[in-house]
C-alpha cells in the first residue's frame, strides 16, 4: 500500500508543474514562535487575519459534533477565528491527504488541514514523514495546565504517545483509560478479580463468563498488553523500548509468560466450543454479551463508559467498575496535532490553545463526557473542585483509585509482533517454540 | 386453472422480493425512533420521544433534522454533484456510443472493454492519483475537481447503457421516416431521441446512483471539505454502531435514490414497450 501510495504521489509530482514554494513569512512566523520569540498577542493578531481553522476529526459522536458547533465555534468566533469542522471516518484518510499535499509541494500556509485529532499510529506516521508543524505544545499559554515532567507517570503521558516521544509536536486533548466493569448480580464483591491470576481462578470456578475483544482490534490488543505486563518479570517498564533494542530471545523471554497465560485461559472464555472461544470482533459484540448477561465482566477504553452506558440503558443498573489489573490499567491520551502544511498556522495555535483551556476542557468533560486532557493536579484548588464537579460519576470505585493504578501503553513498534504472536500461540494454539515465532514476527515487521 | 396457479406463483415471488428488498429497511426505521433497543426485545424498550425532553443534547431525529447533523447541506451537495456528473457523462457518451455502434468501426469490443478499466482499479488508488494531479492544477477541494474525478468511475456505466441503446435502435425506422420525407432535424427530434430517451434515462439513473454513492474519491479530492451524504454517513457509522441518528441519516440518504427510481420507473416501462414496437417493425420489414 505504501509502495502504491508513493508511486501515485510520484506520478502526481511529475505531472504537476506548478509547485509553489512555501512563503517565507510563514516560515519566519513558525521559527519565531517555536523559538519563543513571538508574544502570544502577535499569534492572536495573525490568527484573526487568517480568519479560519480547518479541523479534521472523527465525526461518529453526535455529542462531540454538537459541542463543537454549539460551544467551540462561537467561542472561537470571539477570537476572530471561524471554526470549520470536517467530520471524517478514519484519521488515516486525513494523514494521506496531508502526505499527498506535502509531496505535491504544498508547504506551510498552503495545505488544507490545520489540526487533526490523533494518537498512536497516525501521529507516528506524520512524525516519520516529517509532516509536523513543530514542538509547539509547551509554548502555548495554556500549557501551564499540563505536567511536562518526563519522569512522572502523568507527565510521560503528555510526552509519549504509544511509547513514541511527542516532543511537544501534539497537544494532549483528552485522556482514556482501559477500565473493566462487572455485573454485580453475576459476580459478588468478594469474588472480584484484581489480578490476572485471580481472574484465572474465577474463570476456573465460573467458565464461560468472561471474554475479550479479538486482537488486532485495539480493545483486544490492550487486554493482551495488560496481561503481558502483569505476567512479565519486568512489568510495564519492559514494554517501553523500541523493537530494535530487542533480540528475538530477549523479546521471547518478555512475552512468553503472558502468552502462556492467555493460551491457558482460552478454553475458559465465553462462547468456547471444544476449547476454542469465538472472540467478539468489536465493542458492540462485546457489549451484546455483557448486556445479555452472558458475561459477568467486560473491559474497554472509557474512563466514564459505565456512567454513560448505565444512563443510556446499554448496561444493567448494577454494573460497577473494578480495579483490574492492579497497577497495570493502561491509560493514554489523544492529541491535537498541527501538520507542517497547515493553511492557517496561527489560527491552529489559537485553536489548540483554546481547546487546552480550563473552560473548554471542563465544558467538554460535562457536555461530551470525554476525560480531561489536562492534568488535574496542575490546576488551582478551586478549578480542581469545579472539574471534579463536572465529572460523570464512578460506580464501585473512586477516581483516585483509578488514577493510582495506571500504566503506559506498549511501545508502538512492538504492537505488530504481539499481534502476530497472539494469532499463532493463542488463536491457533501453535506448539512451535516461542523464540522461533518471535523471530519470524520480528523479521516480518522490519 | 393453470393461469391462476401461475399468477399465484408470480404473486408469491413478488411478495417474497418485496420482503427481501424492503425487509432490512423496517428495523432501520424502528431504530431511528429508538432510545434503548436490545436483544431479545422485539421492539425498543424506551422510545426516543419519551426521553427527548430530558436530554441535554439533541437525540435521534432532533439531531438528524438539526443544523448540527449537516444533512441538508450534504444532500444538496450530493444532488448538485451527481446531476452535474450525469449531464457531463451524457454529453461525452452520446457521440462516443453513436460512433462505437457504427458497423464500420473495427475495434468496437476492445474499446468497450477498455472503458470498463476504471472499474477494476481500486477506488483508493484512483482517489490518491486524482488528488496528486489536481493539487498543482488547483482543482483539489473544489466542486469541479470532484465532478471531474467522479466522471471516471461513472463513464463505463453510461457508455455500456448507451451503446446497447444505440444497438437496439433499428436503422430501418429512421430510414422509413427519411423515405416519407422527414428532414434530418425532424428525424432526430421525432424518431431518434424519443426512441433513445428511455435508455438515456436508464443510463442517467445508473450514473446518478453511482455518483451519489462515491465516498473515497469525494473525500480525498474534496480534501474533506465538501460534505456529501456518503461522507457524512461514513463518518457516522464508521465506528460500527447503528444508533438512532445513524439510522435517521441512512433513511434520509435513501430519499434521493428512491425519488429517482419512482420518477424514471414509468419511462423505463416505456422503454420496454418502445423496444417491442421497434422489434415488431423490424420483423415486418424482413
Amino acid at each position: 500500500m505504501n509502495l502504491l501510495r508513493n508511486a501515485l504521489v510520484l506520478t502526481g509530482l511529475l505531472s504537476g508543474s506548478l509547485i509553489a514554494a512555501t512563503p517565507t513569512d510563514q516560515i519566519a512566523f513558525r521559527t519565531a514562535f517555536l523559538d519563543g520569540q513571538l508574544p502570544w498577542e502577535s499569534v492572536s493578531t495573525a490568527a484573526r487575519s487568517e480568519g479560519a481553522i480547518d479541523f479534521y476529526y472523527w465525526g461518529g459522536d453526535d455529542r462531540l459534533n454538537v459541542w463543537l458547533e454549539r460551544t467551540v465555534a462561537p467561542d472561537l468566533e470571539k477570537l476572530g477565528v471561524t471554526l470549520r469542522p470536517h467530520r471524517i471516518t478514519a484519521t488515516s484518510d486525513v494523514v494521506d491527504l496531508v502526505l499527498t499535499e506535502a509531496r505535491a509541494g504544498k508547504g506551510l500556509g498552503q495545505g488544507s488541514v490545520d489540526a487533526i485529532w490523533v494518537n498512536g499510529e497516525n501521529f507516528y506516521t506524520l512524525a516519520q514523514q516529517d509532516l509536523l508543524f513543530g514542538s509547539f505544545a509547551q509554548k502555548l499559554p495554556n500549557a501551564t495546565w499540563f505536567d511536562w515532567d518526563e519522569n512522572s507517570a502523568g507527565g510521560s503521558l503528555n510526552l509519549y504517545d504509544f511509547g513514541y516521544p511527542t516532543q511537544g509536536r501534539e497537544m494532549p486533548w483528552s485522556g482514556e483509560q482501559y477500565v473493566c466493569a462487572v455485573n454485580r448480580s453475576l459476580m459478588a464483591e468478594a469474588e472480584t478479580p484484581h489480578t490476572f491470576a485471580e481472574l484465572e481462578r474465577w474463570l476456573e470456578a465460573n467458565p464461560g463468563t468472561f471474554t475479550y475483544v479479538k486482537p488486532p482490534h485495539y480493545l483486544g490488543n490492550t487486554f493482551v498488553q495488560e496481561a503481558l505486563y502483569e505476567m512479565s518479570p519486568e512489568g510495564a517498564q519492559g514494554f517501553q523500548q523500541p523493537l530494535d533494542s530487542f533480540t528475538p530471545e530477549s523479546l521471547a523471554r518478555l512475552l512468553a509468560p503472558g502468552m502462556a497465560y492467555l493460551k491457558r485461559i482460552a478454553p475458559l472464555l465465553a462462547q468456547a466450543r471444544n476449547g476454542i472461544p469465538r472472540y467478539p470482533e468489536n465493542e458492540s459484540a462485546l457489549m451484546q454479551l455483557f448486556q445479555n448477561s452472558q458475561t459477568a465482566m467486560e473491559c474497554q477504553f472509557g474512563l466514564y463508559h459505565v456512567a454513560t452506558k448505565r444512563a443510556s440503558g446499554q448496561m444493567p443498573d448494577n454494573t460497577e467498575e473494578i480495579i483490574f489489573p492492579r497497577h497495570n490499567m493502561i491509560k493514554n491520551k489523544n492529541y491535537l496535532v498541527i501538520p507542517s502544511n497547515a493553511p492557517h498556522p496561527a489560527a491552529a495555535l489559537v485553536f489548540t490553545n483554546y481547546m487546552s483551556s480550563v473552560a473548554a476542557q471542563k465544558s467538554k468533560l460535562a457536555a461530551v463526557g470525554y476525560p480531561l486532557g489536562l492534568d488535574l493536579w496542575m490546576l488551582s484548588a478551586a478549578d480542581q473542585a469545579a472539574m471534579v464537579e463536572a465529572m460523570p460519576p464512578h460506580f464501585g470505585v473512586t477516581q483516585a483509585a483509578l488514577d493510582s493504578h495506571i500504566a503506559p501503553d506498549t511501545h508502538a513498534s512492538l504492537v505488530r509482533v504481539i499481534e502476530s504472536l497472539w494469532q499463532s500461540v493463542v488463536l491457533q494454539g501453535s506448539e512451535t517454540p516461542i523464540a522461533t515465532l518471535v523471530e519470524q514476527a520480528m523479521s516480518q515487521s522490519k | 386453472m393453470k393461469g391462476v396457479s401461475h399468477n399465484g406463483k408470480a404473486l408469491l415471488v413478488g411478495v417474497g422480493l418485496y420482503i427481501v428488498i424492503l425487509g432490512p429497511i423496517i428495523p432501520v426505521i424502528i431504530q431511528s425512533f429508538a432510545f434503548q433497543w436490545h436483544w431479545p426485545d422485539l421492539l425498543p424498550r424506551v422510545w426516543w420521544w419519551s426521553v427527548r425532553a430530558d436530554s441535554t443534547f439533541p437525540l435521534a431525529w432532533d439531531y438528524v433534522l438539526s443544523p448540527y447533523s449537516h444533512v441538508f447541506e450534504a444532500a444538496g451537495n450530493t444532488l448538485f454533484i451527481s446531476l452535474s456528473v450525469t449531464l457531463l457523462a451524457l454529453i461525452l457518451c452520446l457521440p462516443a456510443a453513436r460512433v462505437l455502434v457504427s458497423p464500420h468501426f473495427k475495434w468496437k469490443t476492445q474499446i468497450l472493454s477498455l472503458f470498463t478499466l476504471p472499474l477494476i482499479v481500486p477506488e483508493m488508488a484512483l482517489a490518491l492519483a486524482f488528488l496528486a494531479v489536481f493539487i498543482p492544477l488547483g482543482l483539489a477541494g473544489t466542486y469541479t475537481g470532484i465532478i471531474v474525478a467522479h466522471l471516471i468511475p461513472v463513464l463505463p456505466y453510461m457508455m455500456r447503457v448507451l451503446v446497447s441503446v444505440y444497438q437496439g435502435l433499428n436503422p430501418a425506422v429512421v430510414e422509413q421516416a427519411q423515405l416519407l420525407g422527414a428532414s434530418r432535424w425532424q428525424r432526430l427530434v421525432h424518431i431518434t431521441i424519443p426512441l433513445l430517451l428511455p435508455g438515456i434515462l436508464a443510463g442517467c439513473l445508473f450514473t446518478l446512483l453511482v455518483s451519489s454513492n462515491i465516498f473515497l474519491i469525494t473525500f480525498l479530492v474534496g480534501q474533506g471539505r465538501v460534505e456529501t451524504l456518503p461522507t457524512l454517513l461514513f463518518s457516522k457509522i464508521g465506528g460500527g454502531a447503528l444508533d438512532a441518528t445513524a439510522a435517521g441519516l441512512t433513511l434520509i440518504a435513501m430519499i434521493p435514490g428512491f425519488i429517482l427510481l419512482l420518477a424514471t420507473e414509468r419511462h423505463i416501462r416505456d422503454y420496454q414497450r418502445v423496444g417491442a414496437v421497434g422489434r415488431s417493425i423490424d420483423g415486418s420489414h424482413r
